[in-house]
């Protein structure tokens, strides 16, 4: 009997607020060790390990020293590009990585008229991984749709097919919008399905597939994630157990902190009753040592919103023993001002409902831009968040700022930048 | 001018036309007379006509039929046998603008057959849906017929037709046009898995990309058909399956007391205060029958695979999202139990009529694009018996209150008298396909939007793919042929199917 560890959407170096971070290194310090002594014979990451293709250099030196450890342990580490670790110039912490030596990119394409995928073999169990990297979903779509699917089919042996999309199927109601790519595009008969991006768990069987499963996020990347982990929402990844087949997956819940969520709706109040009315709500729950997320929404009759002090509530949720806190008020408004449309607590999502309303009111007729602007304009937005890396200078800086744009908006613009 | 005859009498209704010789004119026939701009009449009935007594013509033909002589004839007989036809005037124009003709075209003058330019009014609506080229009698003018898709499809468009006239070839050229536009969502309900064209010419082949599949067995590129048991509400059930007051009351019960989970707990057996085993039993039957879900061994099985516990939760969404950026969904539901098809259609329009009814709220309707719902077989929700037992239902809704929203349906059937009339009075475009049934023709004459009292036996008459169209929205009945659609999409220019055989450039 073999053991292997399936983890995703690790996202380290998503967390701007140290103690966060700390957090967010520490789901995957345990993750890694909850492996280990577990005895695996290897570990899937299934795309996002890093928040960014080129992270800071101290996330990626913590990371790197875990990874080792893992390595030396003599535990490979099979991984490919999800959403976030994706460079159209291969310049990606992943390439790096597995130059180093730490880890090793299983997507492995055979160049023809069909996508045809080499396996990567693990020396030790035989077990053989292939699969595809996270895209924008035109061009996910697109290799999946030309995807050799008859010869992965054909392979004989322990097949693991490693991806990075969120499957039609299996996408919860509330993720509707999120690009997805339906089942019948992925090939048959293999014995597990390595799945990533989708931030939630889920172990899926469906006929004529092995177990199709996301661990979901390890920590979480996004304000939405830690809110949904405050209201109760597991973390963690799978263990799977397996010789010829697979036996049913275990969840292995990782949980780094306690986390507490209050909700407070302020709707009809004016902004001192508001603020008095958190106060009560804040008193009422137990957050010693825990990380606390507190949603602030509503309508104030009267007031303005900033007059309840993200500050002070703050202290006072400190002063009672909060480890973090992290409040949401993206839901809070005030007739005094004009209505804010958009209410998403979840950046991306709200970056991109953003982009669609502007461009609904629009009169473009350039239909691609219609249909995928949104997408365009969010990607673009998340290139350009792309720090300078250490040691790169300001014109090489530039350059690959202008190649990343490049590759998002489709052009050309000479090779030179201008 | 080309004369074909002369107006040698008749009245508003019935203008009597003597055809000449060598100039054969048809049932249909479009024929044109000029003076103070020019009247388009059509022909709606021919006769024989002869100078000569009955006896001498009867006595004439039994020289000819017994033998007795070869060299038997009339003394110039083009002018003593001939043909009349009644016509009807349908439209007089005058400096360009069609006029409904309220005076007769000049007695004694003399008729054309009509050309390419005397329909010039016809022009290019805005949101163009292709339907044909205008027919008069059997020969086709280059001239296309449209109609403007926002316009017909809030109003709702009915297609009556009996098997084998056109109806899908019909529809399927329609939506070819409709899915160029990003002003028209539409929902296909297909229960013969007809339109996509799996593995035939059909919508798949459309070049924009703007075409959504849905399948419980989709080939690559299409979506697999699951729906989540809870995205399913009482209320997607009503009108379309006959539940009896007991099984209702308890479908109520189980849903207050468990939400979204209710038809979960219906299957698993969990029972209920005040609700009878009997009931629960019969419910459970019924969603296993309907559904295809059933409990084995403590677990939800899903038969077929479409209606089930896990997976397909955000199906309607999508599929609501998709219409809302003015996409073709086609549902294939062939696969499907008659029930659990008009259910799926249920499910899916009630979203978009929720979505809609809050857009309107919102003041957003106006810029998202209108739906349009297309229903086969449209008596099986929009039939007197099928409303009177059991109630309306979401599409009967949509008939009454879709215009409101921006939402209509695009309705066939091959029994129009099964629908009620205050339905079709609210369906302003018939598109009129033949049909042999003269019950379902009275139907269709008694609620088209022009006068077709006469067109009884043009209806009767008429070949696969040649239509009338009826709209509040032409100022005249238009005859029409519909092209083949494979010719059709040929005559696009497509390029082969097999033709992408480039190597892929892989990143990632």
């Amino acid at each position: 009997m073999y053991r292997f560890a399936h983890l995703s959407d690790c996202h380290l170096g998503a967390q701007k607020q140290p103690d966060l971070r700390e957090l967010e290194f520490e789901a995957f310090r345990m993750a890694l060790d909850d492996a280990l002594q577990n005895d695996v014979d290897f570990i899937i990451i299934a795309g996002d390990l890093f928040h960014s293709n080129i992270p800071n250099m101290e996330t990626v030196k913590r990371a790197t020293l875990e990874l080792r450890r893992v390595r030396e342990a003599g535990v490979p580490i099979y991984v490919n590009y999800g959403s976030h670790d994706y460079s159209p110039s291969n310049t990606s912490m992943i390439d790096i990585l597995e130059s180093a030596g730490v880890i090793e990119k299983v997507v492995r394409p055979i160049p023809g008229k069909r996508l045809g995928l080499e396996f990567t073999v693990d020396e030790k169990t035989g077990a053989k991984i292939t699969g595809l990297s996270g895209r924008s979903r035109t061009l996910e779509v697109d290799y999946f749709m030309k995807l050799d699917r008859d010869a992965l089919e054909a392979e004989e042996g322990f097949r693991i097919f490693l991806f990075h999309s969120a499957i039609t199927q299996f996408k919860p109601a509330d993720l509707a919008d999120m690009e997805s790519v339906d089942l019948n595009l992925f090939p048959r008969g293999f014995e597990y399905y390595a799945g990533g991006h989708v931030h939630r768990s889920g172990c899926y069987h469906e006929e004529g597939y092995g177990p199709i499963v996301y661990p979901g996020t390890l920590f979480g990347s996004y304000a939405g994630d830690l809110e949904e982990n405050a209201r109760g929402e597991v973390r963690g990844y799978y263990l799977v157990e397996f010789t010829d087949k697979v036996r049913e997956p275990e969840f292995r819940e990782i949980r780094p902190a306690e986390f507490e969520y209050i909700e407070c709706d302020v709707t009809g109040r004016n902004s001192q009753d508001a603020f008095s009315l958190i106060g009560r709500e804040i008193a009422d729950h137990d957050v010693t040592g825990k990380v606390v997320m507190l949603k602030i929404r509503g309508e104030l009759s009267s007031g303005r919103t900033s007059d309840i002090n993200s500050a002070s509530i703050r202290e006072r949720l400190e002063s009672m023993g909060a480890r973090v806190v992290q409040i949401n008020r993206y839901g809070l408004s005030t007739r005094e001002i004009q209505k804010v449309r958009v209410v998403e607590s979840d950046v991306p999502r709200m970056e991109r409902r953003i982009f669609r309303e502007k461009l609904a009111g629009l009169d473009i007729k350039n239909r691609r831009l219609m249909d995928e602007g949104d997408s365009i304009a969010v990607e673009l937005l998340r290139r350009l968040e792309n720090e300078k890396a250490p040691g790169e200078n300001r014109s090489e800086y530039e350059k690959r700022i202008t190649e990343d744009a490049e590759d998002v908006l489709d052009l050309d613009l000479g090779g030179d930048g201008t | 001018m080309e004369a074909v005859g002369q107006i040698i009498g008749g009245e508003t209704a019935a203008v009597l036309i003597r055809q000449k010789s060598g100039e054969p004119v048809e049932l249909g026939d479009l024929l044109v007379a000029e003076g103070d701009g020019y009247t388009i009449l059509q022909v709606k009935d021919l006769r024989y006509r002869s100078q000569i007594p009955q006896g001498m013509r009867e006595l004439a033909s039994g020289f000819n039929l017994e033998g007795y002589s070869g060299d038997v004839e009339f003394l110039e007989p083009e002018l003593r046998n001939y043909i009349i036809a009644e016509a009807r005037p349908i439209l007089h124009v005058r400096e360009g603008e069609p006029l409904i003709p309220k005076r007769l075209p000049r007695f004694f003058r003399e008729v054309r057959r009509i050309r390419e330019g005397d329909l010039d009014f016809l022009e290019k609506p805005r949101n163009p849906v292709f339907l044909g080229h205008v027919r008069s009698g059997s020969k086709v003018l280059d001239t296309p017929v449209y109609v403007d898709a926002v316009d017909a499809i809030t109003h709702h468009i009915l297609i009556p037709a009996t098997t084998g006239r056109g109806k899908s070839n019909l529809v399927k050229v329609m939506l070819w046009s409709l899915a160029e536009m990003d002003r028209v969502g539409i929902l296909v309900l297909d229960p013969h898995d007809e339109y996509y064209g799996r593995n035939e010419a059909g919508l798949r082949r459309h070049p924009s990309n703007n075409v959504v599949y849905y399948s419980p067995d989709a080939p690559v590129g299409g979506n697999t058909l699951t729906i989540n048991l809870r995205s399913l509400r009482p209320e997607h059930f009503e009108g379309i399956i006959p539940f009896t007051q007991a099984q209702e009351q308890a479908i109520a019960r189980y849903y207050n007391e468990y939400g979204d989970e209710w038809i979960l707990k219906i299957v698993k057996g969990e029972e209920l205060p005040g609700v009878q085993q009997v009931t629960l039993n019969v419910l459970r039957r019924i969603f296993d029958v309907i559904l295809g879900v059933y409990l084995d061994d403590g677990k939800i099985k899903s038969r077929g695979g479409v209606f089930r516990e896990r997976g397909g939760e955000s199906t309607i969404k999508d599929i609501a999202a998709s219409l809302e950026d003015g996409r073709i969904v086609v549902v294939d539901t062939s696969r499907l139990m008659g029930e659990a098809e008009l259910l799926v259609g249920s499910v899916i329009s009630a979203e978009i009529f929720r979505r809609y009814q809050q857009y309107k709220a919102d003041g957003k309707l106006r810029r998202k694009p209108v739906i349009g719902i297309v229903i086969e077989e449209a008596p099986r929700v929009l039939g007197k018996e099928v409303i009177e037992r059991q109630g309306n239902n979401i599409y009967s809704t949509i008939a009454r209150e879709g215009r409101k929203f921006n939402i209509g349906l695009i309705a066939i059937t091959q029994l129009v008298s099964l629908i009620p009339r205050t339905v079709l009075a609210n369906m302003n475009t018939k598109i009129i396909l033949g049909n042999e049934m003269a019950q379902e023709r009275a139907e269709i004459i008694g609620s088209a939007s022009q006068d077709l009292s006469d067109d009884n036996r043009t209806i009767a008459s008429l070949d696969k793919g040649e239509a009338i169209v009826s709209s509040i929205f032409t100022k005249f009945a238009v005859p029409v042929k519909i092209p083949l659609f494979e010719e059709f999409i040929e005559s696009a220019g497509l390029e082969s199917e097999d033709s992408e055989d480039e190597e892929i450039e892989f990143i990632g």
